[in-house]
């Protein structure tokens, strides 16, 4: 546990300090917690412990390389964050990558999908109590690291995508591999189910506690399983689809009270859908091309200089554009949006035509999910609150940036 | 009435046990690292190592700088001296700051005649500073360490010639139909 520094204020009234290193606030989030007796009168969470920032530093770098950068912002789900950050440039560029990596990369970020729920299942689930699951859940992430193992080389800052396509074919061994883990994965599910699900002490943990309104809920601007469980139907996927969304059928599970229970049951129902996502994606996998002949090439030059270099000669990759704009990047903003597993993961990229962005803005979910604390803690124990920080899945790499 | 009794009987809670009950019999999924290790998947980024081209004994690289223009962390320090009558360039210093770098594989998959990779040796923690900051001759050990496993096989680096990617979209040196290196018999 943390230094906890505890003041007293009046005779009901204390303050609590909770964090930043605590086990339970998933990195370093610290909470000023405001108690009478034992229920939370006023919680402000307190960030930028894991501010690196990402954002001003990407104005540094080219559009390529900036790719890489966004692995870092949520740690356990890098694949769509990249995947988010090239469909941003991408629409930027007004090029399409081929089917086929499109439809790889369906596969990949539903993949990703999956290890980031069972990594918020094993660390909430641990959090309240439930050892058991935490320790099931992780044997399933590791299986699903090693498949990025093989398909990339990396297993968490992987830089898989690539601008206009996918830097890897994967091989038809590793997605049969991927289609058969698909089906035990259905049957695990329903192991943290049975753990779970009816399990009275979860069922007293989480029903009714943080429980949160429709309208509250989207006027907070909560995304992801933590609006949808309040009866909201609202998915990146299904009403600004990108990439094979639209070539494949899925469902997107609702939750009717709002609750941490609701919230939980959507996930578990989301994590199936992935399952189904990613066995209709490999079904219907095209053969050709992962990468457009339009896309960019990740040695462009920054400065704008160079114009025409002989082919064979050491530059010849910093050929860069031929045209007589002077455009590497066509200049103009652009905000494009994906379905992380946390909630709506947006990029807002400004263009002024250089190799470079010139103003990045990530519209990260767990930074607002955070501000949704205080409202969902109201009222509540304090053992509540390490419930509420887990079901809102809270990446501090994603909020601070 | 039933949900009564299965509350009563603890039907919940013994499901879970029942669950975890099985799992005793079943083989452990940990590995016991430092004793057992596990198999790594070939295209693994680890270690860095300049490859040492065994016709010459000496590094494959021409100084052209890609790697260093290209790499996200700057981790990579290059010098060249260029020949005035043959207007080739040769290396000098060559200098990677492993603590810095991010692992990424730009500088491989952007390297003209495959010179730098990334091994899948993962296993290079050190008690200093100094000893992760690889100079031209710590990386060409680097290398021979690594090649000593694929002993009679031949090297094949997924990032040096990127499956699946239209040949003419690649640098000149990658176009070869496979990117490998042979080792000696």
């Amino acid at each position: 546990m943390g230094k906890l520094e505890i003041e007293k204020l009046s005779d009901s009234n204390f303050i609590l300090q909770m964090g930043p290193h605590h086990p339970a606030t998933h990195g370093v989030l610290r909470l000023f917690c405001e108690f009478e007796g034992e229920r939370v009168i006023k919680i402000t969470p307190d960030i930028g412990y894991l501010h690196r920032g990402i954002e001003k530093l990407s104005e540094t770098k080219t559009y390529p390389v900036a790719m890489t950068l966004t692995d870092r912002l949520d740690y356990i789900s890098s694949m769509i964050n990249n995947i988010g950050y090239c469909l941003a440039v991408e629409r930027l560029l007004n090029i399409e990558p081929p089917p086929r990596a499109k439809f790889i990369r369906t596969v990949v970020s539903e993949l990703t999908r999956l290890s980031s729920h069972l990594l918020w299942l094993a660390t909430h689930a641990l959090d309240i109590g439930a050892m058991t699951v935490f320790l099931y859940a992780f044997r399933e992430r590791e299986q699903i690291l090693q498949f990025f193992e093989k398909i990339c080389g990396a297993r968490l800052t992987v830089s898989y995508p690539r601008i206009g396509g996918v830097r890897f074919d994967i091989n038809s061994f590793v997605l049969d591999e991927i289609y058969k883990f698909m089906d035990t994965m259905l049957n695990r599910i329903d192991e943290y189910e049975t753990l779970l699900t009816e399990n009275r002490i979860w069922i007293a943990r989480t029903k009714n506690i943080g429980v949160i309104s429709a309208a509250e809920a989207v006027s907070l601007g909560l995304t992801g399983p933590a609006l949808r469980a309040s009866g909201v139907y609202y998915d990146v996927r299904k009403h600004m689809p990108y990439d094979a969304y639209n070539e494949v059928e899925f469902e997107v599970p609702l939750g009717e009270n709002g609750d941490t229970y609701d919230r939980y049951l959507c996930r578990i129902r989301e994590m199936r859908q992935s399952v189904f996502i990613v066995k209709q994606c490999i079904e219907k996998m095209p053969k050709g091309e992962i990468i457009t002949d339009k896309a960019i090439d990740i040695d462009i030059s920054p400065e704008r200089k160079r114009l025409f270099v002989a082919e064979d000669s050491l530059w010849s990759g910093f050929i860069a554009f031929l045209d007589e704009k002077r455009e590497l990047i066509p200049k103009g903003e652009i905000y494009s949006a994906v379905e992380a597993p946390k909630g709506e993961l947006g990029f807002y990229i400004v263009s002024d035509g250089g190799g470079k962005p010139y103003r990045m803005r990530i519209r990260a979910p767990s930074f607002i999910h955070i501000s949704a604390i205080p409202k969902l803690c109201e009222g509540h124990f304090l053992a509540d609150v390490i419930a509420i920080i887990g079901t809102l899945d809270i990446v501090m790499g994603e909020a601070d940036r | 009435m039933k949900t009564l009794l299965r509350k009563i009987l603890f039907v919940d809670l013994f499901k879970g046990m029942a669950l975890t009950f099985k799992t005793i019999f079943k083989k452990p999924v940990t590995v016991r690292y430092p004793k057992e290790k596990r198999a790594i998947e070939p295209g693994f980024r680890g270690r860095h190592a300049l490859v040492r081209e065994s016709e010459t004994d000496r590094e494959r690289c021409i100084a052209c700088t890609k790697c260093a223009v290209v790499c996200p962390s700057q981790c990579i320090h290059i010098e060249y001296v260029i020949n005035s009558e043959t207007a080739t360039r040769s290396l000098t210093k060559y200098e990677i700051d492993a603590l810095r770098c991010i692992f990424c594989g730009y500088c491989e998959e952007v390297c003209p005649v495959n010179a730098i990779v990334l091994t899948e040796f993962y296993e290079y923690a050190s008690y200093s500073r100094e000893e992760n900051y690889f100079d031209k001759e710590v990386l060409l050990k680097n290398w021979d360490e690594f090649i000593r496993q694929y002993e009679g096989r031949d090297y094949i680096n997924k990032f040096w010639y990127l499956p699946g990617i239209n040949r003419e979209r690649l640098p000149v040196g990658k176009r070869q139909p496979k990117a490998i290196f042979k080792t000696k018999e």
